[in-house]
């Protein structure tokens, strides 16, 4: 079955099933950035919790800079610690 | 001298005016002991995610800060002593963001979303 390739604007889409690529990699990537709560809170799961980089394809080195502007965001108040 | 991004949030029930004037004096404190703001930015009244010494919102401010550690040592002393200011953040950074924050883009994507935003 051929593996569908995938363009970069797809790469954009975090979430996906088949082809994991990490979407902070390549050229057009976003920043990680503790204030930007917009692309901060696609990596968080509905209850607060950072989602794990197994089911957001994230790469190990992203995924810790994700995590540390996580928790500078939820010391500011942006994020939130847990949510019911 | 070292490069500093600074956000302080004020209490809910202290006017944009004021926190204003705390920007300026905290600008004093920095230019006595040798450093200089580089450029500050208002978000104002945000709401928090969870409450912070019972306010549910606060003044958000940022400075972007170029300054020896002393003075930053002293202005982060001031800052804890004055009972107006909730939470204080101030990280060191290799080099300052001159165009806007995150915070302000964001706010000029959405009111001109139709425009591409000049810069």
């Amino acid at each position: 079955m051929a593996i569908k390739n995938l363009t970069s604007v797809q790469a954009r889409r975090p979430f996906q099933r088949r082809r994991k690529t990490c979407p902070f990699t390549g050229s057009n990537a976003p920043k990680i950035n503790y204030l930007d709560v917009r692309l901060l809170s696609r990596y968080v799961s509905e209850r607060g919790k950072i989602v794990p980089s197994r089911i957001t394809a994230v790469s190990a080195k992203k995924q810790r800079e994700l995590a540390k502007a996580i928790k500078r965001a939820r010391f500011l108040g942006l994020l939130a610690f847990a949510e019911k | 001298m070292a490069f500093y991004e600074h956000i302080y949030l004020a209490r809910q029930d202290v006017s944009a005016q004021q926190v204003e004037e705390l920007t300026a004096n905290l600008t004093e404190i920095l230019e006595a002991n040798g450093g200089k703001i580089v450029s500050k930015e208002y978000w104002g009244l945000k709401n928090l995610a969870y409450r912070i010494r019972k306010n549910r919102k606060a003044h958000f401010s940022l400075l972007n800060i170029d300054a020896p550690h002393a003075a930053i040592a002293e202005m982060e002393r001031q800052m804890r002593i004055n009972e107006d200011i909730l939470r204080v953040m101030t990280l060191r950074v290799d080099v300052l963001n001159d165009g806007p924050s995150v915070m302000m883009q964001k706010r000029d994507r959405d009111d001109r979303s139709d425009r591409r935003p000049r810069h």
